[in-house]
């Protein structure tokens, strides 16, 4: 790839960037992921938006009656919480598997990590993309009203990428070298599930147990679907997804610095 | 100006796997003072050592040895994939490596999809790829088969997709494992003079081989290898 290539004097940032500023390699991947995954299925990617809308019409009414709700209030509430909570497991768990399904092509020649991290998260973003058209109909069906703090969503969804990618390159590291975290990161994947609120309201939540909000998934999931309900996030979630997103950040180049020439040791 | 240049380069492999170095097994052994350590030791297999190689423009380099005695390590340490443990490793000039023909083809994928993709990989434009993209298929002989998923192939096939496209792309220095001898004849010759247009473009061709009639028609250097160094010169 690049013309002088040599073991000495070569910066994590410049690795970093040599693969992030590759889009057509890493989108190209991402795209013949999707598109073989599903190459001889007579609906292809469409079963992603199918068996997402099944999941959420099933569980609506169901959901709202045992809650007493609404459904014109809950539904909305659901099917965002669903479809995001979605993504985020996906992301997180693809993530530790960034690099040892990508082994194929690490073990053939010189590959900046970070290539690899965002294909993994292209992927799903191209999931993602399949599944929140759903909200649509959704957000028609129970008469949502949208004001321009519906905008608040964008800087929302640029920080949830950043953490992704951050999350991804400190997860794909971790899990390349112990095989076991990928298990650990799937099962706290499913406990945060009910930690978060995807299919409950946040405030029938008791006053004593409302410390679980802290956690980043609880505080990213507001700040992605307050706005698309009309709503106004709190304040302090902002503020506490900063923090989280500079902690990603220093432990993922803490260890992308230290140990991405390691990790086709590791595979 | 192509150049390769190794002093005093080692890779060692930690060897990890059979439950020698799980996450149980470390924090057991951090949480009991390190009792258990015999257990999480981790093997350490010295794949490469004390190697000093230079390379040139012109250069052709046979590596011979036995299995296992460094000759494929040492090509993925020249592509770049293993970053030596000590020494100093430099290189200048694009890599076209054919250490594994299968190594980075998707089996679903038609023959053209492979192309488009490894043709990415290997750091050309999209473009540059549908450029080439004619003659790679011309290039590999496979006909009709180019529109067809890689599974179908044979090894035969396979290996002749994949030495179209990586030989197709520009590049400098040329790091092939012995697999021509997969292709049937005609095949062979075709490769083997693709092979000599590319050395002589003022490349560099490093190739590993068992077969000295191979080695001595194509090499101008030979290094002969055994346990993970180099024994001799020629």
């Amino acid at each position: 790839m690049s013309q002088v290539h040599s073991n000495l004097h070569r910066s994590a940032i410049s690795d970093w960037w040599e693969g992030t500023r590759r889009t057509d390699i890493w989108w190209t991947l991402a795209w013949f992921d999707i598109v073989l995954r599903y190459r001889r299925s007579m609906l292809g990617p469409l079963w992603l938006t199918l068996s997402m809308g099944v999941m959420i019409s099933g569980m609506g009414p169901l959901y709202a009656s045992l809650f007493g709700t609404k459904l014109n209030e809950f539904f909305p509430h659901l099917a965002l919480g669903v479809i995001f909570w979605a993504f985020f497991s996906s992301v997180v768990t693809d993530a530790c598997n960034a690099f040892v399904g990508s082994s194929n092509y690490l073990k053939q020649g010189y590959f900046p990590i970070s290539l690899f991290v965002w294909r993994s998260l292209a992927r799903n973003l191209i999931q993602f993309a399949h599944q929140i058209v759903l909200y649509v109909p959704v957000a028609l069906w129970a008469g949502i009203s949208l004001s321009w703090s519906a905008l608040l969503v964008v800087p929302a969804f640029l920080i949830l990428i950043v953490n992704a990618h951050a999350l991804g390159l400190l997860l794909g590291l971790v899990c390349t070298r112990y095989r076991d975290v990928t298990q650990i990161v799937t099962s706290v994947m499913q406990m945060l599930m009910f930690l978060t609120p995807v299919f409950w309201v946040p405030s029938s939540l008791p006053e004593r147990a409302k410390y679980i909000l802290w956690n980043p998934f609880a505080q990213m999931l507001d700040l992605l679907r307050t706005p698309l309900m009309g709503g106004v996030a709190d304040a302090h979630n902002w503020w506490g997804i900063l923090g989280w997103t500079a902690v990603s950040i220093i432990a993922s180049t803490l260890l992308f610095a230290k140990y991405r020439r390691r990790v086709v040791y590791w595979l | 100006m192509a150049f390769i240049s190794l002093k005093n380069v080692a890779v060692n492999f930690p060897i990890y796997g059979a439950g020698a170095a799980s996450l149980k097994k470390t924090l057991a052994a951090s949480v009991t003072g390190g009792r258990f350590g015999k257990e999480t030791g981790v093997t350490v297999v010295q794949a490469l050592s004390g190697i000093n190689i230079e390379l040139k423009s012109g250069d052709r380099l046979g590596l011979v040895g036995h299995n296992g005695a460094g000759k494929s390590t040492l090509l993925r340490t020249l592509a770049g994939v293993y970053e030596p443990s000590s020494g100093e490793f430099t290189r200048q000039g694009s890599v076209a490596s054919l250490i594994d023909p299968s190594l980075g083809i998707e089996m679903d994928a038609t023959g053209i999809e492979n192309i488009m993709l490894r043709g990415l990989v290997m750091g050309m434009s999209k473009k540059a790829v549908d450029r080439l993209t004619d003659e790679i298929c011309e290039f590999s002989g496979l006909g009709e088969y180019v529109n067809m998923p890689v599974r179908t192939y044979s090894t035969g096939m396979m290996m002749r997709l994949a030495f179209s496209i990586s030989t197709s792309v520009e590049a400098d220095i040329l790091l092939m494992d012995e697999w021509l001898s997969v292709g049937d004849a005609e095949f062979t010759e075709k490769a083997e003079q693709r092979m000599r247009d590319v050395v002589s473009k003022s490349g560099i061709l490093v190739l590993a081989s068992h077969s000295p009639d191979l080695i001595a028609k194509e090499c101008n250097r030979v290094i002969h290898m055994e346990h993970g160094r180099i024994v001799e010169v020629s």
